[in-house]
């Protein structure tokens, strides 16, 4: 097994057409370890969320080449796509996109219907990666029922229920106020104690601090890859 | 229950002013659907009472008879023939037409006389009276819901029919035409006179079969010697009446363009409202496709919304088709709805509601899951 989770060969990728055509990704080359909290940060523009999307699996790049877990992701249809995110990422969002109609337990329930888990099994993974983070005692709220910062620890907890081989996360503090932003953080450094990879975007120095890593990017360049003193040693 | 299944549920609930409407719209268009192919069942059957209610096992009448009420006559002579032919047990007579009820105030109403031997078709439901009374001579058997167009209050109640005085000797219930003229019914010797039909000519010749014999084979040969009739099975001939007064007449088609209206406003109304439903829910569709999620997932929640507000919006509107057949029993053109015109309109209230989804499906088809990450 590579010891590289994702890697990116000479990314680049253009949005829109014509006159409306924007480089949003150029040239961009990264490996990113299997164990690593990696952290993309940059000015808005930059080009964060369209490598996010571009390492998760939700676009192609325009040329360069892409794999994720060994797959190449250059020229596969949406189908293919959607079977590398279903079966190799957890997504945590800024807005945790819940499902409102549904329980906190339910929301995680829904994440494994779609991979294939029912029933029993669901509800008992579903309280077990709740308990994971903190909120087993929250499995049948509603998400208008929980804080912004329960809000997001069902989603990371809805993000790692399928046991992805990574976490792509896109700013899951930008909601939230500092103590909760703090808390999440301190879950993400666990779940990477733990094992789990995660890459992150975010605007927070403090936040960046959790990395061992630090990318930086720059109207779709990467202007810097820095390991910080997180990092463990190699 | 599966997740998909509750996830459409709740959200189905969770917009509870767009579910109304929506459940509202659906009603509205099955209730009017449902009434419509009602009515154009109760016409069917009122059209074919009087051939429902006789025990002939074959009918002879002239060649081109349209309906029941077609007025053409077969000589009375053919009853000899077809009596003779092999596998036939007994040849009735029977005679029909319209003609004038006078009422003791002089005022002439129309009605519709049925004469025959009063054994092989005889009036039903009687109420008052009975068949045996109706061969004296005078007497005829009339339903009580036309008491008052005949202006007649029950038995012994007196009246003239073309200038020949009458006496109602049996009273039925229920039995109603949809021509709304009233059916009296008398033997065949008196309606040839209430009618104006001379004694050699017969409306219809209603055959018996002796036990054992052969229908196909016995039409055969009644149809050989009888060249310029037809000989239909009550079957053949229910057909031929409804097909004339449905189709022939416009009426049922007016019943089906009713029907298709009522289709019409389901699909706009279901697919309207599936449409802003999932625009409502666009993020939700969209962090599922973003999750991995098959397209076949995403569709199964929409089409599970579509079939839960068709199957919903489909019991109250069969209440309220039932409580419309009740409304209607007794009266001029009663609502009939079978069990089978219940199924039929089920499976097309979910068809229509899942083909009403398809324009919510392609909205979905175009989410682009990156859009989770600017929400």
């Amino acid at each position: 097994m590579s010891e590289f989770i994702v890697e990116a060969k000479g990314v680049t990728k253009v949005l829109g057409h014509g006159a409306a055509q924007v480089y949003a990704l150029k040239d961009i080359s990264l490996s990113l370890r299997r164990g690593e909290l990696t952290v993309l940060m940059g000015p808005s523009g930059s080009g964060k969320t369209t490598l996010l999307s571009v390492l998760g699996c939700m676009l192609t790049p325009t040329s360069g080449a892409v794999r994720v877990c060994g797959y190449a992701t250059e020229g596969a249809d949406a189908k293919v796509l959607a079977k590398l995110r279903k079966d190799h990422v957890g997504f945590v969002f800024q807005s945790y996109h819940l499902f409102p109609t549904l329980t906190a337990a339910e929301n995680i329930q829904l994440a494994l219907d779609i991979r294939g888990m029912h029933g029993e099994d669901a509800r008992a993974k579903s309280l077990d990666v709740l308990k994971k983070v903190g909120l087993a005692h929250k499995s049948t709220s509603y998400p208008r029922e929980l804080s912004g910062g329960e809000q997001q620890r069902v989603a990371i907890a809805r993000a790692i229920a399928g046991d992805p081989a990574f976490l792509l996360a896109d700013e899951p503090t930008g909601n939230l106020h500092s103590a909760q932003g703090e808390e999440i953080m301190e879950l993400f450094k666990r779940l990477n104690d733990a094992g789990t990879t995660i890459i992150q975007v975010t605007h927070s120095e403090k936040n960046a601090a959790y990395g061992h890593r630090i990318i930086q990017l720059k109207d779709g360049w990467v202007v810097g890859s820095e390991t910080t003193a997180a990092a463990r040693p190699a | 229950m599966p997740l998909n299944l509750t996830l459409a549920l709740r959200n189905l609930f969770h917009d509870r002013l767009r579910f109304v409407a929506t459940t509202i719209g659906i009603v509205f268009s099955v209730v009017l659907v449902m009434v419509q192919m009602g009515l154009y069942l109760g016409f069917g059957r009122m059209v074919t009472t009087v051939i429902d209610h006789t025990s002939a096992d074959l009918w002879v009448m002239r060649h081109g008879t349209k309906c029941f009420e077609d007025p053409s006559l077969l000589s009375h002579s053919k009853q000899t023939g077809a009596a003779a032919t092999a596998g036939v047990a007994e040849v009735t007579p029977l005679v029909i037409g319209f003609s004038g009820w006078i009422l003791p105030s002089g005022e002439i109403t129309p009605v519709f006389v049925v004469g025959s031997d009063l054994q092989i078709l005889k009036p039903w439901n009687l109420t008052e009276g009975t068949v045996r009374a109706l061969s004296g001579s005078g007497t005829v058997a009339v339903d009580r819901s036309y008491f008052e167009r005949l202006g007649v209050s029950g038995i012994g109640s007196k009246a003239n029919i073309r200038g020949l005085p009458v006496s109602v000797a049996a009273v039925s219930e229920g039995i109603r035409s949809f021509t709304t003229t009233p059916y009296v019914f008398s033997d065949l010797s008196q309606a040839r006179a209430y009618i104006g039909i001379p004694s050699t000519m017969v409306s219809y010749l209603l055959v018996k079969l002796r036990p054992g014999a052969d229908l196909e084979h016995v039409r055969h040969d009644l149809q050989a010697s009888l060249p310029d009739s037809e000989v239909l099975t009550p079957a053949e001939f229910n057909e031929r009446s409804r097909s004339y007064w449905l189709l022939g007449t416009g009426a049922g088609a007016a019943l089906f363009a009713g029907a298709i209206l009522g289709i019409i406003v389901g699909v706009v109304i279901v697919a309207q409202t599936l449409y802003s439903s999932t625009k409502d829910h666009l993020d939700e569709f969209a962090t599922l496709r973003a999750m991995g999620s098959s397209n076949g997932y995403i569709y199964s929640v929409i089409i599970y919304q579509a079939v839960l507000n068709a199957v919903i919006g489909f019991a109250f509107a069969t209440l309220i088709g039932f409580s419309v057949v009740e409304f209607t029993r007794s009266g001029a053109l009663p609502v009939l709805i079978t069990p089978m015109l219940v199924l039929v309109m089920l499976v097309l209230t979910v068809v229509v509601c899942i083909a009403a989804a398809l324009g919510a499906i392609f909205r979905v088809v175009r989410i682009d899951p990156v859009m989770v990450f600017t929400r």
